[in-house]
């Protein structure tokens, strides 16, 4: 399976198996990239974030042991909390308490062939907590419990993260979008 | 399994239903799968269709957003970077494991003197007890009262 086959790699290129490091490479790059893009809203940070991510991977690779966590889960947790590190020097918070979304009023419709734009636009403007729900769950693929896991909550409080997400993008990209 | 006893023991309601459209979305394979059996059979119900349509609306225009795929630039870059981060981390743990067996050994001396110094003190005994009538040769008077002389 999978999940195996990442454990395998990262024991391989703890010996320097550089075929080991192409493969984890071509596997996860994709994965933490469009993490970090839709958690930034930044490609060039988001591209930053994917390399701090790598360094860490192979920091940890020679003395990896699986605890609780897959190894996706784990590269999860690594790049998000990159994200977030990045998030704090942006100044989107200032306490610990998780903002709650600035504004809801429906974006303007797109241009043909902007819909994606506008939807990342919609995903910055939601509070940082409930976006990371979402883009684990819906984007990233992550089971319920992996992404609780990730975000280091549980399934309930994930659930309402992700209620509450999709409400605003709700408010924010269906409200005028009736005839799709 | 407990999950599958779960599914079929407590069916969805529309309400459960509802909440989990709202949070996971139309597509039920996102759903836990503890409730997906359930789900699946709830939405085949008018009441279903209904709400998985009102969710799908919106997974349609999320479905609209993508990533562009990693540059080669970026590929080569983090490929480059590995074979220096794995070589140093494995000589970084190299010096700790040796840093490591250091310290057990120099513990290891360390209980071994105080093992010494427990069980045979008079060993390395800084200090002896003389005796007024001591000589070189011996007591010269085992009635006297002896007193500890520090050096």
């Amino acid at each position: 399976m999978g999940a195996d086959t990442d454990e395998e790699l990262v024991r391989r290129i703890g010996t320097g198996d550089a075929a080991a490091v192409q493969a984890m490479v071509a596997r996860k790059l994709p994965r933490v990239l469009a993490l970090a893009t839709r958690m930034l809203g930044d490609a060039a940070e988001a591209e930053d974030v994917a390399q701090e991510t790598f360094v860490r991977i192979w920091r940890h690779a020679s003395g990896w042991r699986q605890g609780h966590a897959r190894f996706d889960t784990w590269i999860h947790r690594v790049a998000l909390n990159l994200c977030y590190d990045r998030l704090r020097r942006r100044r989107e918070w200032t306490t610990d308490e998780l903002p709650e979304v600035a504004d809801e009023a429906p974006l303007p419709d797109a241009m043909p062939g902007d819909e994606g734009r506008r939807v990342s636009q919609a995903l910055q403007r939601i509070a940082p907590r409930q976006r990371e729900a979402i883009v684990l769950v819906y984007y990233q693929e992550l089971s319920n419990i992996e992404a609780a896991s990730a975000m280091q909550v549980s399934v309930d409080a994930l659930e309402s993260l992700l209620a509450r997400g999709r409400r605003s993008l709700q408010a924010m990209l269906v409200g005028d979008d009736g005839d799709d | 399994m407990a999950d599958e006893r779960k599914t079929v023991e407590v069916p969805l309601d529309a309400r459960r239903f509802a909440a989990l459209a709202d949070a996971y979305g139309s597509a039920l394979h996102r759903w836990p799968p503890a409730e997906q059996a359930a789900a699946m059979l709830f939405a085949k119900t008018d009441e279903g269709r209904a709400i998985l349509a009102g969710a799908a609306r919106l997974d349609a225009i999320l479905g609209r957003h993508s990533v562009e795929a990693p540059s080669p630039t970026l590929h080569g870059a983090i490929v480059a970077r590995a074979a220096t981060e794995v070589r140093q981390e494995r000589r970084r743990r190299f010096w700790w494991l040796g840093f490591g067996l250091a310290g057990v050994g120099l513990a290891g001396a360390v209980a071994g003197l105080a093992l010494v110094t427990v069980v045979n003190p008079d060993i390395q005994s800084d200090h002896y007890a003389m005796d007024t009538n001591a000589t070189s040769f011996g007591d010269a008077g085992p009635e006297a009262d002896p007193y500890e002389e520090d050096l």
